[in-house]
């Protein structure tokens, strides 16, 4: 197992110069006119902008390997660059955001992943049966209803009608314990930070502003969870094993749980990874609806702004997620199915 | 008879349901009518500072947060764009008082005393001498101090002022490698530029600048008043002669006051939460008193819906809303909303007067055959006139601006009306005329062959899209030979197809660096203005010949009367050649919640002032 995970690891390097490379190759078809947007954004900005001086002062009409070299160079050095459209060093702008992300990414999983599997066993269990249209009907609206709609309406009735779950990631005055010198910032979750720092009122403060993004992530991921889980868990509910299991005379609840379910779970535990990597990566309507500023709304602003720094940035963030969150998966595997050996 | 039971039973606790939540709902509104957070503002945005660097700074959102955080020499006399009032100066220089010169080339400013920087030390005559030093030898590209440096020392940056002192063209200047004479006669000149005397901050100019004492004004952030010991502290330019080249033109993160600020305005930087949020506290020892506010949320809220929704619970005091939401706000209680503001403004069509031929999918074969057209299409004066008239100023500005725009006179706004003839003639939508001044174009051969062009603009704005389509639509009603097709284009794409000079027609907004119409004549119509220099070496020919003495002459005298009376010509001029089409000038709107008080508009201010609020019933 330990050398297994060694092995995995030391592929990062390889993922992330691979991306990284790629992206400057694409960068070398746009011209240093294109390239200057990321300091000009407008057309209004252009009154003051001499595109010239820009493009020199940038170096954006060097060479895209000497670009890359350089930028390489920095990164040896510990420098990913500045951004420009998040006026800020890149590396402080990811560690700025990215806790902000991964908090409702977490909170988002794991009803996602409990949810999606009960509702999915639920079903197949039920096949054609009320249950299984109620969930069918279920994970329909999930997948038809636009996240920014089913965000804002949620807003409407939750935050407008009843005031229970407002945008942005705290109120004012949570916002004023945790700029002050004596909280301490351990992870930039402000949930976990909350209780580290022993103040429940704002540790409900930042829950309070959770439960919409994460309502409006899971059920998203839910309605697609529960389809997957309800197809592998007809298909093992059909295997030979579990009509063996049910001749035995075990009771329903073992056969569905340790039998058909746990097998039912390979493909939907690649799934939970696959979505978990997502929810990281592209909640940029729900991080736009609910002011929530996390890494998603920053790489939408980078990519479209053409800020190579930002983006080769964030993109060696997520080659290094895309490794540790397989390698959990792989492990996972391990873990629920014994045939699975990785060494 | 059960099951009846169970129904009820349902039906009750649906009720109950039903009560409760009505409850709630009734209890946030009532809730929602109490003043919410009564010592701070929360302002929801969209955008965010650049930089908070005075020296740097040159877009809206920096402007707003340094307007609040420091204070200039004087101030704009409330809503008024053109009386002064003094702020860190205990005068405003004047002929009348003697505090500027004759000849219009010495300012000089008697600095207030006791007034304390945000860290507790006092405001010195050297604080003002620096930050004016600094800002010129800064020079950042694409930044605000050329509006410093042009009347200080003659050239808007130190490159051409090098270029001038070595004898070559700017082009040809390397400044990191610049000549020890020269580094020290540029810091000589720029030390010269302005001095200390006793209590007093001298400016030598160049010339006479009219519009220099709006230039330092307040709102004018690059002329905000930095405290030098702080700054150098910070890492900024030591103030010696021989070093400023190493602080010359920085990038962003190699400027220390980037994202730094320490003034002496009403209110302190707390935080900046890049990409999130910025937090200002009361500076209580402002020399003017303390705010009454105590803190400021200016939220970065891109999503107007949740900036709406902020406004309807009270989370919001203040928001931002663009034209086409205005109904939306309008009809909310306990809101007020304040719209057709003038300003300071306008957004022009611009025509090519030399487009670029090469690999140009914008003008069809590039010829005059009914399947493209020329390069020099739009040097024929008929086209430019006809293409005036096919714009619909009406329809555009009720329909699509909801009534939120004038129609302009000329490169001038409106809120300059001193020097905007308004009893000038300005084009008018009518087909009629367009169909006339097509006939006569390209000696008759156009309206026989037509034409086949694409106009662009950049993805997601609504209103130049529209307007583009107006032209399209109109050209084809005027006759079907005229095939106008409208595009939108990625921002980068647009941006290098600008500059290579493939663009027939763009339309580009600008708005003032401060009040004075020169500001306006010199982009659009100068040889050497932002725009006008792209418009093709046609334009910039007749722009050399037949408006660079005009402007020169309102840059150059400090008579209103001669001045205006210049403003006036050139507004004939863009009329008579048809230049551009003037399409709009847009109003400004400000939302707030009616606890909000004190509230009053000044074009010019980037923005909020926060000083000015307070919250109450």
């Amino acid at each position: 197992m330990t050398h297994y995970i060694v092995r995995r690891l030391l592929l990062l390097p390889v993922v992330a110069f691979g991306a990284t490379l790629l992206i400057f190759i694409f960068m070398q078809f746009l011209s240093p006119y294109q390239l200057v947007s990321t300091y000009v954004r407008s057309p209004e900005e252009l009154r003051h902008a001499d595109l010239d001086t820009l493009v020199k002062k940038y170096h954006l009409d060097a060479p895209f390997y000497e670009r890359y070299f350089d930028w390489v160079g920095n990164i040896l050095h510990g420098n990913l660059g500045w951004s420009a459209t998040s006026n800020d060093w890149v590396a402080h702008s990811i560690a700025a955001r990215f806790p902000a992300t991964l908090e409702l990414a977490i909170y988002a999983a794991i009803p996602m992943a409990l949810g999606g599997i009960w509702l999915g066993t639920v079903a197949a269990v039920n096949h054609n049966r009320f249950w299984d249209h109620v969930t069918r009907i279920f994970a329909i609206i999930g997948w038809s209803l636009p996240t920014f709609v089913f965000g804002l309406v949620f807003l409407m009735v939750f935050y407008v009608w009843l005031g229970w779950f407002p945008p942005g990631r705290l109120s004012t005055w949570a916002t004023q314990v945790v700029i002050s010198p004596s909280f301490h910032a351990y992870t930039g979750m402000y949930s976990i930070d909350a209780l580290l720092n022993g103040r429940l009122d704002v540790f409900f403060n930042a829950l309070q502003h959770l439960v919409g993004p994460v309502i409006t992530l899971s059920y998203l991921y839910w309605a697609l969870l529960l389809r997957i889980t309800r197809s592998s868990m007809l298909e093992s509910l059909r295997q030979d094993y579990v009509r063996t299991a049910r001749a035995k005379g075990l009771e329903e609840s073992v056969v569905i749980k340790k039998h058909a379910r746990r097998n039912a779970l390979i493909p939907v535990a690649t799934s939970v990874g696959l979505m978990f990597l997502g929810l990281l990566a592209g909640v940029i309507i729900t991080e736009t609806v609910f002011n929530y500023p996390g890494i998603g709304l920053l790489t939408y602003q980078a990519a479209a702004q053409l800020d190579y720094p930002m983006v080769l940035g964030i993109c060696l963030l997520y080659a290094g997620l895309l490794v540790l969150v397989n390698l959990v998966v792989d492990i996972g595997y391990a873990l629920i199915d014994p045939r699975v050996s990785l060494d | 008879m059960r099951m009846d039971r169970d129904r009820l039973r349902g039906g009750a606790l649906w009720f109950f349901v039903a009560v409760v939540l009505s409850a709630v709902a009734l209890w946030s509104v009532a809730a929602g009518a109490q003043v919410k957070n009564p010592d701070s503002i929360v302002y929801a945005m969209y955008g965010e500072p650049e930089t908070l660097d005075p020296a740097f700074a040159y877009d809206t959102a920096s402007g707003e947060a340094i307007y609040n955080i420091y204070d200039n020499l004087i101030a704009y006399d409330k809503g008024s764009t053109s009386d002064f009032v003094p702020m860190l100066a205990t005068k405003v220089p004047s002929l009348k008082n003697g505090l500027i010169s004759k000849d219009g080339r010495t300012y000089i400013f008697p600095i207030r005393r006791g007034v304390k920087f945000q860290n507790g030390a006092t405001l010195t005559p050297l604080d003002v001498e620096y930050t004016f030093e600094r800002a010129m030898l800064l020079d950042p590209a694409a930044g605000p101090t050329w509006m410093i440096s042009e009347p200080l020392l003659g050239y808007a940056t130190l490159t051409e002022l090098a270029a001038h002192l070595m004898g070559v063209s700017p082009d040809k200047v390397d400044m990191k490698k610049l000549p020890a004479k020269v580094v020290r006669e540029i810091y000589d000149r720029v030390t010269r530029a302005v001095e200390v005397k006793g209590d007093n901050v001298i400016f030598h100019l160049a010339k006479p600048y009219p519009p220099f004492l709006a230039i330092l004004a307040h709102g004018a952030s690059w002329s905000a008043i930095i405290n030098k010991k702080w700054a150098i502290a910070q890492g900024a330019w030591d103030g010696l002669p021989s070093t400023w080249p190493k602080y010359h033109d920085p990038q962003p993160q190699a400027d220390p006051l980037y994202a730094k600020a320490m003034g002496t305005g009403p209110f302190k930087l707390e935080t900046w939460q890049r990409g999130s949020q910025y937090i200002l506290t009361r500076f209580d020892g402002y020399w003017q008193g303390p705010a009454k506010i105590k803190t400021v949320y200016a939220k970065k809220v891109d999503e107007f819906s949740t900036r709406l929704m902020m406004l309807q619970t009270g989370d919001a005091d203040i928001i931002m809303v663009d034209p086409p939401y205005l109904p939306q706000v309008e009809k909310l209680d306990g809101v007020r909303v304040t719209k057709s503001l003038p300003r300071l403004q306008n957004t022009t069509a611009f025509f090519n007067y030399n487009i670029d031929p090469k690999g140009n999918d914008y003008i069809g074969s590039g010829k005059l055959d009914g399947n493209g057209i020329p390069s020099d299409f739009f040097q024929d004066i008929h086209v430019r006139k006809a293409f005036n008239y096919l714009f619909d100023w009406d329809s555009y500005i009720k329909q699509v601006l909801l009534g939120q725009g004038a129609k302009p006179y000329g490169p001038v706004p409106q809120a300059m009306a001193y020097y905007v003839n308004k009893k000038a003639p300005t084009y008018s939508f009518n087909l009629e005329k367009a169909a006339e001044e097509f006939k006569q174009a390209f000696d008759g051969k156009l309206w026989q062959t037509g034409f086949k062009m694409t106009i662009t603009y950049n993805t997601g704005n609504e209103a130049r899209k529209t307007a583009c389509e107006m032209l399209a639509a109109n050209a084809a009603k005027v006759n079907p030979k005229f095939r106008i097709e409208t595009m939108a284009v990625q921002w980068p794409v647009f941006l290098q197809k600008y500059k290579a000079g493939v663009l027939p027609l763009f339309i580009i907004g600008w708005l003032a660096d401060y009040p004075d119409p020169y500001n306006f004549v010199q982009p659009y119509m100068a040889s050497t203005g932002a725009y006008g220099s792209t418009q093709g070496d046609y334009f910039v020919q007749m722009a050399r010949k037949d408006f660079d003495p005009l402007i020169d002459e309102t840059i150059n005298n400090v008579d209103p009367a001669v001045r205006r009376a210049a403003f006036f010509k050139l507004q004939e001029l863009a009329y008579e050649r048809a230049i551009d089409i003037f399409l709009v000038e847009p109003y400004g709107n400000h939302v707030e919640r009616t606890w909000v008080k004190g509230w009053y508009f000044n074009p010019v201010r980037p923005g909020e002032d926060f000083y000015i609020l307070s919250k109450g019933e």
